[in-house]
Parts: C-alpha cells; sequence; structure tokens
C-alpha cells in the first residue's frame, strides 16, 4: 500500500497574518480511488484540558482520482491568534482528509499579528505555598 | 521561557496517544469473551482506570471486524441520552450497529431502560460503568504503581518520589496523578507541595 496525501502552501509559508488568505496544493496518490477528499482550515488546543477543535472551512475536492494535485485557497479568520500559556496552546493547521480509510495529513499553522505564536506571560500564579 | 502547554510531556493531545494495556487477557481472548456475552457488556472501574481508553480502542477492532460502531459519551449529571446521543447511537439503524456508551452509569433507571430496548435491533451494546451490575462484566479496568511508571516513562519523564507515593496519593487515578506531572512540568506547583497537597492555582 503506497498511499500518501501531503498538503503544502504556496512558498511553504506556514506563518501569517490574521484575515490573509493561504493558497496552496493538496496532492494524493491512493491504490483505490477514494471516495471523498477535502481540506480542512481548523484550530485546536493542547495542554491540560479537554482538546478543542473547531474546523473554520472545508474545501471539498470533486470526483478525486488516484493521482492528483488541487489547488485550493482560504481565507484566515481574524482569530483566534495562535499563543501559548502553561495550560492551554491553541494552533491552527490545514488538514487534508481522505476517505474511506481516514487518510490524513496535517500542516501546523501560526496565525497571528505578528506572524510569531503569542506567548503569554507566566503571570504571578504560579507554585504552591512555601 | 515557560514550558509552552503543547510541549509540556503531561498534555492531554500526548496522554491520549497511550493506548490501553490489558493485564492477564490478550485482544483475543477479550473478544472471544464479548462473543460469548453476545455483544453485550460492561467495562468496569473507577475513575482515571482507563475505562474510556478501553471502549474506544475495543471499538476501533470491533470496527474491522465489519461492526458499525456508534458511540455516545454521557458526562456526569447527564441522566438522559438527549437528541443528540440519540441520533448518534439510533439514526438510519443497521443490523451491523455495535453500540458503545462511555458513562452509562449516568443515566437514570428509565432512560438505561430505554437504551436496553433499542439496543436489541443492534448487534451490540458495551458501556463503561463505574461498578458492575449494568450488563455482565466484561473487564474490571485496574492499575498500579508499575503502569503509571510505565506511562510516564512512555512520555519520556519520570516520577520524581516514585511512582507508588503519586499513585497512592490520587488512590490510582491515573487521570489525576497524570495531570500532576503536568502541573509540576508547568511550573505550576512542586513535587513537595503537592505531596502536601497544595492545589494548583486556577485559570489558565
Amino acid at each position: 500500500m503506497n498511499d500518501w496525501i501531503r498538503v503544502e502552501t504556496r512558498d511553504g509559508s506556514t506563518a501569517f497574518l490574521p484575515g490573509e488568505t493561504v493558497e496552496g496544493t493538496v496532492a494524493w496518490h491512493f491504490d483505490a480511488p477514494a471516495t471523498s477528499v477535502e481540506l480542512r482550515l481548523l484550530w485546536y488546543t493542547e495542554g491540560k484540558g479537554d482538546q478543542d477543535v473547531g474546523v473554520v472551512e472545508t474545501v471539498p475536492f470533486s470526483n478525486p482520482g488516484v493521482d492528483e494535485i488541487r489547488p485550493f485557497h482560504v481565507r484566515l479568520p481574524q482569530g483566534p491568534f495562535s499563543f501559548s500559556g502553561k495550560l492551554i496552546s491553541l494552533a491552527w493547521a490545514l488538514e487534508a482528509v481522505a476517505e474511506p480509510g481516514a487518510r490524513a495529513e496535517r500542516l501546523a499553522l501560526t496565525v497571528s499579528p505578528t506572524r510569531r505564536e503569542i506567548l503569554l506571560p507566566s503571570g504571578g500564579a504560579v507554585a504552591g505555598a512555601g | 521561557m515557560p514550558l509552552r502547554a503543547r510541549d509540556n510531556p503531561f498534555a492531554v493531545q500526548r496522554v491520549l496517544a497511550i493506548r490501553y494495556r490489558l493485564a492477564g487477557v490478550t485482544w483475543e481472548e477479550m473478544l472471544e469473551r464479548l462473543a460469548a456475552l453476545r455483544f453485550r457488556a460492561a467495562i468496569v472501574g473507577p475513575h482515571g482506570h482507563g475505562k474510556t481508553t478501553l471502549l474506544e480502542d475495543l471499538g476501533e477492532r470491533l470496527g474491522g471486524r465489519g461492526f458499525r460502531v456508534r458511540t455516545a459519551t454521557l458526562r456526569r449529571g447527564e441522566r438522559r441520552l438527549g437528541p443528540g446521543r440519540e441520533a448518534a447511537l439510533f439514526r438510519e439503524p443497521d443490523p451491523a450497529d455495535l453500540l458503545l456508551v462511555d458513562g452509562a452509569e449516568q443515566l437514570d433507571r428509565m432512560a438505561w431502560w430505554r437504551l436496553r430496548r433499542r439496543s436489541r435491533a443492534a448487534a451490540g451494546l458495551i458501556v463503561t460503568a463505574h461498578r458492575p451490575g449494568l450488563l455482565p462484566t466484561l473487564y474490571e479496568c485496574a492499575t498500579t504503581p508499575e503502569l503509571l511508571a510505565g506511562i510516564v516513562a512512555d512520555l519520556g519523564d519520570t516520577v520524581e518520589e516514585g511512582s507508588e507515593e503519586l499513585f497512592a496519593r490520587h488512590g490510582g487515578d491515573l487521570r489525576q496523578a497524570l495531570r500532576e506531572l503536568y502541573d509540576r512540568r508547568a511550573g505550576l506547583t512542586s513535587p513537595s507541595a503537592a505531596r502536601r497537597g497544595s492545589p494548583s492555582p486556577p485559570g489558565r
């Protein structure tokens, strides 16, 4: 089985401004045709608590063949920004998913006004007493 | 610079990547037992003992054997399935449907009775519960200090005071033990403070 799927941005950029348009391609090879291939723009959290995910936009690719490269463009929303604190990180990603089999590839993105992940200050609420 | 949440070795996405480790039984034996119970059975154990993880792993294996796995999760205090979970379990039913209900002991008697009755048309019903009694017990989830130590090692870390003390402090609840380790690595509490029972500060 030599199935693969790949998502790339046009010039390899992974850091963007809010509201910016992301262009790129989704390429794949499947031994047997997929019934569906789509690209999802999503944010997700990582850290201590339950994980949250928000799918902001879905781009379906109609009639997927076994060997293809399809272009896409998606417009990023104004937020939330990519950030990290001690308890939670929020990240963005483009995720290409093919069914059946839930074959997927995720490309992590950073979305913020500085194109860099915002690091929350550690603040004073740290460490136990003593 | 403080450790970013996503880089914490005990971040939930890393913990969830560790799958259930059966003790004293193989997956093949577990599936044989489940078939002997006509796919109506319960996974039993206290909080933080891996019931949900085992249910997920079981569902994945059963899906690979031709069942159509349908899942619903009940949180604390949710006494009824409600429209969303009912749809997830029963919309467009198929004889190959295998219903997985996590936290079934939350249902009140009427809701549990309705679930059992409606599940008769399905290929099976597997639930998790804190105590035996809802359905024949398929597996009792247990934890040990060695299991905790193994999971911590798989996450690329160690327990400063040894896994026995941490394990005992949380009564065998591995989820809480791993959360304590998360807080320590995040600098939210120290091992000594945890031993004294100092709570983690609230907020994000």
